[in-house]
């Protein structure tokens, strides 16, 4: 009785947690557009109780029907919001998954710390996700004052002229690449992107078209 | 921890001598591009069509040849990038050597390309066959500053290895020596596939059965996911084998977490590159020669499209200037108008008392003076003069850049670059173009392919005629029927990657280096086209004349003009006389265009109806020749499919280019 009682708590809480998150980050995006009103709020989470719930537990304040942020929900909003974008980028850009609003939604919740510096520092600390919509600034990326280059990306993003070590392969011709030598580890050179991609791998030259060169992850050497 | 699945017959086969007399099978295997072809040519003093475009080596060629004393039967097979088949050329070389059972391989390298060779020679050495490396090309690695430490390398992997270089036939005596006196041993070469991969290795070698080649290497296809085993297996496995096969498959994927075929490579390639590392040298060669500078720029988006145009133009010149005017001219009027013609006439006048063989000889549709006249003066100037152009750029290694520069073009309809190939070879021959739609590697590609050709590509002999035509008119006139023509090429291509079904494939090509070709190599196989030609191409167009010839005599003739003419004059506004030449345009393509500038040089067509009877004629139904070798290869369905949409297509653009001249009032 008393685990089950437990599981249950767990549950709820987990729900009240997912809850939150998804209310803070309503509230930063409408933040984004001008003033937050506690009408709108609720009627996008369908639960006007539940988001003035959030004034007892010490994130937001609401005064005449307007709602701001208290400086743990601002810093807790400005996260999970992050890594929300953050995950955007990850599926839509490098997996190519189509459903990646509701895949980020689901991902945002279970990134760490360490786990969204390191996504922000794969993607290149991306300044906006696919929607345009500007990506708050983590640590990582105040290390950086210029713009420095992504880890990795896609062969078909790196300049003309350069060579790089392949990451991994995406592309469904990889059996086909790596019989040319084209395998994780190997150095390429960007002989070409117009007409078509010509890489250069020891003494083989391939041409190939941007399909397959977006599956060709590699890292500047 | 490998479990014993080392088949000891395979292994020893390399030590023993050869069973059934004293011929040993040797099977060439190598890389596309690497001189395999010529390096058979040596051995066996037979020259095949040796090519460099991968998938034109569709015959399987193979020779028996004395090499001192010991009789040998060579065999050589398609280039292969890898022995895990990914497209038809491997799998028929995997093929080979399954079912084939050779003594022992002679795998040609490229000696700067090392690494690739060497994936191919763990490959061969996991089956447990005898290899005799020969890493040919040596004369281009030393271009480059690459240097082999042979003997390191024949320590290494545990068989011989000499340098060649193929077309100076230097390292063949090594090579021969290697063959025949010492006997070649299984190479050593065992890349690391760690304990999960091994281990499924090991549970899938147990269910095969002995084979031609080492069950361990067809447990690593297997794994790997080759689907081109799938009839060998089922016919040496009974169902709750293959059963158990695919769910062993499948777990070894999961439990490897990654596609089993990609760690494969990975781990092969690694073995490779070690070995690379350890015995190749590079120091900073000759680098910016004037070949690469050209290979370089022929690919450029700017520079590669100039140098396009005039790779094109001086294809004109010669194809169609020297080819097509001055030895066509020579070989139609003086040889066969003056001589040959007149002397076969009274020879059958002579023998012939019936008119209706005579006519059948030397008649209007006359086998001899028809039929030969149109195969030997006509044709075979033309399309010798484009197989020698053809050659020559096939072996400088121009065509895969070409296919580059052409790929955004033949996307547009529905096509790769590749398939540039076949569409120059269509301005050459459409009956031979046909046939190298195999290179295109799926079978919606070769569709499309194939129907473009038979619509839109006019072949040389028609060209020529057309061309003189549209010269005597107007520059306008050839930009309009160019316009038209390159038009309903890129709506019908667009139209038809729409409407028929499967992936386009995708664009991958290697690029070899530019080289300059030799001489030897582009009489080789220029004569060896010429006679494939003279073989295939011209009894077609003996049987077609043959068949006008029975038209003409039952009056057939005169009433399927009859029928015709109704939509000739109708639709197309031309006049009644013109069906004639549109349909002997079916059994000869020049034919039928000269039969249209006939009448044009007798005033009796307008500059409009010159122009549309000559983009009709261009779109026309391919001759009988090339419908002939569609059946072939595409299947008499597809064949008569194609030709039922391209005559009305050909009828209706005549019909709306003949309506927009009116309207516009262009003038010719």
């Amino acid at each position: 009785m008393a685990e089950k009682e437990k599981t249950s708590k767990k549950v709820l809480e987990e729900e009240r947690r997912f809850f939150v998150d998804e209310a803070l980050q309503t509230i930063w995006e409408l933040r984004e557009h001008g003033e937050v009103t506690l009408a709108e709020v609720a009627e996008d989470m369908h639960d006007e109780a539940g988001v003035m719930a959030m004034e007892g537990e010490g994130f937001i304040h609401v005064k005449d029907g307007k709602i701001s942020f208290t400086e743990r929900g601002e810093k807790r909003a400005r996260d999970i919001t992050r890594r929300h974008r953050l995950a955007e980028r990850l599926f839509r850009d490098v997996l190519d998954v189509r459903d990646f609003e509701s895949n980020a939604c689901r991902l945002e919740h279970a990134i760490s710390a360490e786990v969204e510096e390191a996504i922000c520092t794969f993607l290149g600390h991306p300044p906006t996700c696919p929607h345009g919509k500007p990506i708050p600034r983590g640590n990582c990326c105040k290390l950086y004052t210029r713009k420095v280059r992504p880890l990795v990306s896609s062969i078909r993003d790196i300049e003309v002229g350069a060579r790089a070590k392949v990451m991994f392969i995406t592309a469904p011709a990889m059996d086909r690449l790596s019989s040319m030598g084209l395998v994780p580890g190997a150095v390429v050179k960007l002989h070409q992107k117009r007409p078509s991609f010509v890489l250069g791998i020891d003494e083989t030259t391939i041409a190939i078209d941007e399909d397959i060169a977006s599956g060709i992850y590699v890292k500047q050497v | 921890m490998h479990c014993h699945t080392q088949d000891k017959d395979t292994q020893a086969q390399g030590k023993t001598k050869a069973r059934g007399g004293d011929l040993s099978k040797i099977a060439l295997v190598g890389n596309p591009n690497v001189g395999k072809s010529v390096i058979f040519g040596l051995l066996t003093g037979r020259y095949v069509t040796v090519s460099n475009y991968p998938g034109t080596t569709v015959e399987v060629s193979q020779s028996n040849v004395a090499i001192e004393g010991r009789r040998f039967l060579i065999v050589d097979t398609p280039g292969v990038n890898s022995l895990l088949p990914m497209s038809e050329d491997e799998k028929v070389t995997r093929d080979i050597l399954l079912d084939e059972r050779p003594q022992a391989v002679l795998q040609v390298g490229d000696a700067k390309n090392l690494k690739r060779t060497l994936a191919i020679t763990s490959q061969l050495s996991e089956m447990g066959l005898p290899v005799v490396l020969a890493l040919n090309m040596m004369d281009e690695a030393m271009d480059r500053g690459i240097s082999v430490d042979m003997d390191a390398l024949k320590n290494i992997i545990g068989a011989d290895v000499t340098g060649t270089v193929a077309p100076e036939r230097k390292g063949l005596k090594e090579l021969r020596a290697a063959l025949v006196r010492r006997e070649p041993r299984v190479p050593d070469l065992k890349p690391e596939y760690g304990p999960v991969v091994e281990d499924y290795i090991c549970r899938v070698a147990r269910l095969l059965p002995e084979a031609n080649i080492s069950r361990r290497s067809l447990s690593i296809m297997i794994l790997s996911g080759d689907e081109s085993l799938g009839a060998w297996l089922r016919a040496n496995l009974d169902k709750p084998q293959l059963e158990t096969m695919e769910r062993l498959r499948a777990e070894c994927r999961e439990a490897l977490g990654k596609p089993v075929g990609m760690h494969v490579n990975e781990a092969r390639m690694k073995l490779a590159t070690e070995i690379t590392e350890t015995v190749m040298k590079k120091s900073e060669g000759a680098r910016g020669t004037v070949a690469e500078l050209f290979g370089r720029a022929s690919m450029h988006p700017f520079w590669g499209l100039i140098i396009l145009l005039g790779v094109l133009f001086i294809l004109y010149e010669f194809v169609g200037v020297l080819g097509a005017d001055v030895m066509v001219g020579f070989a139609e009027e003086t040889l066969f108008g003056k001589y040959l013609n007149p002397m076969f006439t009274k020879v059958v006048d002579l023998i012939m008392p019936i008119q209706f063989f005579r006519d059948m000889f030397v008649g209007e549709y006359g086998l001899i003076t028809m039929a030969l006249t149109y195969a030997i003066a006509i044709i075979l100037p033309i399309t010798t003069t484009f197989f020698i152009a053809f050659s020559i750029l096939e072996d400088s290694g121009y065509l895969p850049r070409l296919a580059i520069m052409s790929n955004k073009f033949f996307n547009l309809m529905g096509l790769s670059g590749k398939a540039v190939l076949p569409m120059v070879l269509g301005l050459g021959c459409g009956t031979m173009a046909v046939m190298t739609t195999r290179i295109l590697e799926s079978r919606r590609d070769r569709i499309i392919a194939t129907f473009l050709l038979a619509l839109a590509v006019p072949c040389a002999a028609q060209l020529g005629v057309i061309m003189g035509m549209l010269g005597a008119l107007s520059f306008n006139s050839l930009a309009i029927w160019i316009g038209s023509v390159i038009v309903v090429l890129l709506v019908a291509g667009f139209l038809a990657a729409r409407i028929v079904p499967g992936d386009q494939s995708e664009f991958f090509l290697e690029i070899p280096p530019i080289r300059m070709p030799k001489m030897e190599n582009i009489i080789m196989k220029t004569w060896g086209r010429a006679i494939w030609y003279l073989k295939e191409a011209v009894p077609l167009f003996m049987l077609g004349t043959f068949a006008l010839f029975i038209l003409d005599k039952i009056h057939l003739l005169g009433f399927i003009e009859h029928l015709a003419s109704p939509i000739v004059v109708g639709v197309l506004d031309l006049p009644e006389k013109t069906t004639a030449a549109f349909l002997i345009g079916f059994f000869r393509r020049d034919y039928g265009a000269a039969g249209l500038f006939a009448l044009a040089e007798k005033g009796l067509l307008t500059p409009v109806q010159t122009v549309v009877s000559l983009v009709t004629i261009t779109l026309f139904v391919p001759c009988l020749a090339h419908f002939f070798m569609m059946i072939k290869e595409r299947g008499m369905k597809l064949a008569l499919l194609m030709m039922a949409i391209i005559l009305p297509i050909a009828v209706l653009a005549g019909g709306g280019l003949n309506f927009i001249l009116h309207i516009l009032k262009i003038p010719l």
